[in-house]
């Protein structure tokens, strides 16, 4: 509970927090821009005024109207004097003097109503009074003095108005003082007035100023707020990209361990599996015989699950890569056929394996993998199926981009399925219904690996089906078809009836395990051969030493020397015949570049763990030909086996040549042989992988000119194997050369082609 | 009210200004009351270095006139006479100041220049009447306030002398 109430303060929804604080900044951001904008409309109206002030002041100014004043008195005075003169000189008055000033007096209290000086002096007593008494004055002595009066002046109307016009002088000098104190008073105010401006215009620019301040502030803020916000992005981004990196290590790590869990299974359960079929022969009752069969099918279906895991392991992290060689389509679908009809038929089903006309011979491609997919599809519909029919189409078909795939359509009559069960198919571990999975079994991962591989190579896994009406499967892979494919040297396929190897073969197994020992001892001597066992590298190094071997099988996870390690030993031993003995990989590990590690190292050839009767029977057999076959006939799938002979070819080439040309260029041909087999053994002797190419290249074309098909394509298979390929495979190769020649000649002189030499 | 502008009067006059009389005495000799006096550097005098005018010789100047709105009045009012510069021109006066002398003797400084940059009027007719003394006649230098706002500053305002009797050109 404490501890409940302690964490509740930092608990606090940070959201409406932020948003009270976002609303206040708002509002103290609209409050400052108010306050702004005030401030800069007082400044506006200070300025106004000030503006009105200085236009009134220019209208006119009152210091003139104070100066008119003093003008309209000096020029009073001046008036008196010549006035005054002029009853003093009598006879010798200057009238046009006096009029003069007078006229310039009167000009001057004319002026005095000007409404600049009636505004300056409005209602003021001691100007009012004056101003009439001055009008009052000058309408008498306009008489006298004015543009109408009479000529010569009249003296005594002068004289009596003498009075009149002394009486003047107090109150005109009283109005110029009383208009000089009342602009002056006028200029005090409104120099006050300046200066209230002043104040208030100073107060003005320091509210301004502050404004400024606290705009600047706020900027300053958003800024070193913005930078803050950028630094704990970049945090944020740096912290996210690590905690990727650690998942992605982590997951991958999950997948390294996965892979080599199941590989580290692997071993001690083909140690198993070794053993259940060793036991099959050693004359059980029908009562074991079952439970032997029930045993086998159970660690059948766990080394089902365990290859998909690792597979699925293999793909996850992107480790699985695929070995593209030239594949024959129609080999590969004998081998699926030979496969899954023993399944159908158990199950009452027809198995329709078709291909179009227009599929090409051979395609690039990785056969284990398309096989893999294949055998999932099938299975999957023999599975789900449990009468009717299971067609498996191979097509070829054009998409609207102009590029060509290969379908291989994989239709079933089974129970099919529904929209929701189709959306799962393709999802880890899901299955198309509980009930389902219980009754047929199965990993979940089946599809998902299909499809993974189906899109590693560029393709796709598609499905289609309703409920009752069956499924159909696509697999599309892009098509890169080959000019030719070479015929499926791997041989036997799984099943197929094994004839032992020529015997007896003394065999070196290197294997730590003692299990697999004991297995490998029992199959190897099941087949009559004689094996030796080494436990680790270092043994198997010094048993090639010390003996001969026919052949050596090495395990590649020893302790002290791994079997790679053991191979770069062995080859490079000085002994030749022991340093050439082959050498073939025996691991569970299903990595391409343990593969190639392997072949790189030098050793012959590579086999997959578990080792069956039948695999290892026939590897052996390639190597060491089969126990009643002789060189003479190699090819481990005779009818398809290409014809010592073909006519077509031949046919053409005599319509291109005559008969006896061609019989002559067969005879120059066939003369040559002996000498082209001993540049190849020559080649073969010193390691001169080119020149094995180039003769054997030579002699391919040659052959295949002729129509010579099996010669050519032993040139063909030591062409291409001349720089990879073990040298005792190529010395076989050569001497099935050297068959064949001998071979087609015969041929040759049976189809009356040429005489036979005599002699 | 003027006289016919191709009088026999005025035409001798003007061929009398404009033949060659002396260097000294180029003006015509007043003869009505002088109302003008130009005094200082002027090129063409009538009488002991100074130039003399009576109403009739600014008469037969070249007259102009425009209506202006002024501080001494109430409303605006028609103003005609010579332009300034040309009765500084009759005299052949040049410098760089004018000083203007009421006959009150107010007097005021005004650059030589305004009258070549200003229309400035010698007025001698107010509402085309003849100036009294007491309507601040006989002359009123008057500046075009209304065509100029640069004009109606206190300036000019007091540039323009009233009730003019003499120039003194320096």
């Amino acid at each position: 509970m404490a501890a409940q109430s302690a964490r509740s303060p930092l608990d606090i929804d940070p959201v409406p927090a932020a948003k009270a604080r976002e609303r206040r900044r708002i509002t103290l951001l609209w409050l400052l821009g108010a306050v702004l904008v005030l401030a800069l409309a007082a400044v506006a109206l200070v300025q106004a005024r000030q503006f009105a002030m200085l236009k009134q002041s220019v209208a006119y100014q009152d210091d003139y109207a104070v100066l008119s004043l003093y003008q309209a008195e000096a020029e009073y005075l001046r008036l008196r004097e010549y006035w005054v003169l002029a009853q003093h000189e009598r006879e010798r008055v200057d009238t046009v003097a006096l009029q003069l000033r007078y006229d310039i007096w009167v000009s001057r209290v004319g002026l005095l109503h000007h409404q600049a000086i009636a505004r300056l002096m409005d209602g003021n007593d001691e100007y009012t009074a004056p101003l009439r008494q001055m009008e009052a004055f000058i309408a008498r002595a306009d008489k006298v003095l004015g543009p109408n009066s009479a000529r010569p002046l009249d003296l005594a109307a002068l004289a009596a108005l003498q009075s009149e016009l002394d009486a003047l002088g107090a109150p005109i000098h009283s109005m110029m003082l009383s208009a000089s104190h009342h602009v002056s008073a006028q200029i005090e105010a409104r120099n006050a007035a300046v200066r209230r401006h002043n104040q208030v215009a100073l107060v003005l620019t320091l509210c301004l100023s502050l404004l400024l301040l606290a705009f600047g502030a706020l900027a300053l803020r958003q800024m070193r707020l913005l930078g803050e916000r950028q630094r704990t992005l970049v945090d944020l981004t740096a912290h996210l990209r690590e905690a990727q990196h650690q998942a992605e290590a982590a997951s991958e790590a999950k997948s390294v361990f996965l892979a080599n869990m199941s590989h580290e299974i692997r071993t001690p359960f083909h140690g198993l599996l070794g053993m259940l079929s060793l036991l099959r022969d050693t004359g059980l009752n029908t009562r074991q015989a079952q439970y032997l069969r029930t045993a086998t099918e159970s660690a059948d279906h766990l080394l089902t699950i365990l290859n998909d895991v690792l597979d699925m392991s293999l793909l996850e992290s992107g480790r699985l890569t695929l070995t593209l060689e030239a594949v024959n389509l129609r080999d590969l679908l004998r081998e699926v056929e030979a496969l899954m009809r023993p399944q159908a038929q158990a199950k009452s089903l027809a198995l329709h394996i078709d291909a179009d006309p227009g599929v090409p011979e051979a395609v690039r491609a990785d056969r284990t993998r398309v096989k893999q997919i294949l055998f999932n599809l099938v299975n999957n519909a023999v599975k789900f199926s449990d009468r009717g029919v299971v067609v498996v189409d191979l097509r070829r078909a054009l998409d609207g981009e102009g590029r060509e795939w290969l379908e291989f359509l994989v239709t079933d009559t089974g129970i099919g399925m529904d929209q929701v069960t189709m959306e799962r198919l393709f999802k880890r571990f899901s299955q198309g219904d509980e009930s389902r999975s219980r009754r047929h079994g199965g990993t979940g991962l089946g599809l998902e690996i299909s499809r993974s591989l189906a899109r590693l190579m560029g393709g796709d896994v598609t499905a289609q089906s309703a409920p009752g009406e069956g499924s159909s499967f696509c697999l599309r892979v892009p098509l890169q078809a080959v000019a030719a494919a070479p015929r499926n040297v791997s041989g036997a396929l799984p099943g197929e009836a094994a004839p032992a190897a020529a015997a007896p073969l003394r065999v070196l197994v290197a294997e730590d395990h003692p299990v697999n020992r004991q297995y490998m001892a029992a199959l190897l001597e099941g087949m009559g051969h004689h094996a030796h066992f080494a436990a680790n590298g270092l043994e198997a190094v010094q048993a090639v030493r010390e003996q001969r071997f026919d052949v050596v099988l090495m395990d590649l996870h020893m302790p002290l020397l791994d079997g790679v390690g053991a191979t770069l030993s062995i080859r490079a031993l000085p002994d030749g015949a022991s340093a050439t003995v082959p050498i073939i990989a025996l691991t569970a590990d299903a990595f391409a570049q343990t593969r190639e590690r392997c072949l790189m190292a030098g050793m012959n050839d590579f086999l997959a763990k578990p080792v069956s009767p039948e695999r290892l029977s026939a590897m052996l057999r390639r190597l060491f030909g089969g126990a009643s076959a002789d060189a003479a006939a190699p090819a481990p799938a005779p009818a398809a086996a290409p014809v010592l002979l073909d006519r077509a070819t031949l046919d053409a080439a005599m319509r291109a040549v005559s008969r006896e040309r061609l019989a002559q260029l067969l005879r120059d041909f066939f003369d040559e042989g002996p000498q082209m087999v001993e540049r190849l053994r020559v080649a073969l002797r010193d390691g001169q992988a080119l020149d094995l190419r180039v003769n054997a290249h030579a002699a391919r074309g040659a052959a295949l000119n002729f129509g010579l098909n099996a010669l050519a394509q032993t040139a063909q298979a030591l062409h291409e194997g001349a720089t990879h390929v073990p040298a005792h495979e190529i010395a076989r190769l050569i001497q099935r050369f050297e068959h064949l020649l001998r071979d087609s000649r015969v041929a040759c002189e049976a189809a009356g082609l040429f005489e036979p030499v005599t002699g | 009210m003027n006289p016919p502008l191709f009088s026999r009067r005025r035409l001798l006059r003007w061929l009398a200004a404009a033949l060659p009389a002396g260097p000294a005495l180029a003006l015509q000799q007043p003869s009505g009351a002088v109302v003008l006096t130009v005094t200082g550097r002027v090129g063409q005098t009538n009488a002991g270095g100074v130039a003399r005018f009576d109403m009739a010789m600014l008469e037969q100047l070249p007259q102009r006139s425009f209506v202006t709105a002024t501080p001494w009045y109430a409303t605006a009012h028609k103003f005609t006479g010579p332009l300034l510069r040309d009765v500084l021109g009759a005299c052949g006066a040049s410098g760089s100041t004018l000083r203007a002398i009421a006959l009150n003797d107010y007097s005021v400084d005004l650059p030589f220049d305004d009258a070549q940059r200003h229309d400035v009027l010698l007025a001698r007719l107010l509402d085309d009447k003849p100036m009294a003394v007491r309507d601040r006649g006989p002359l009123f230098i008057i500046y075009p306030f209304d065509s100029d706002a640069q004009l109606r500053t206190t300036v000019y305002y007091s540039r323009s002398a009233w009730q003019l009797k003499a120039l003194e050109v320096r």
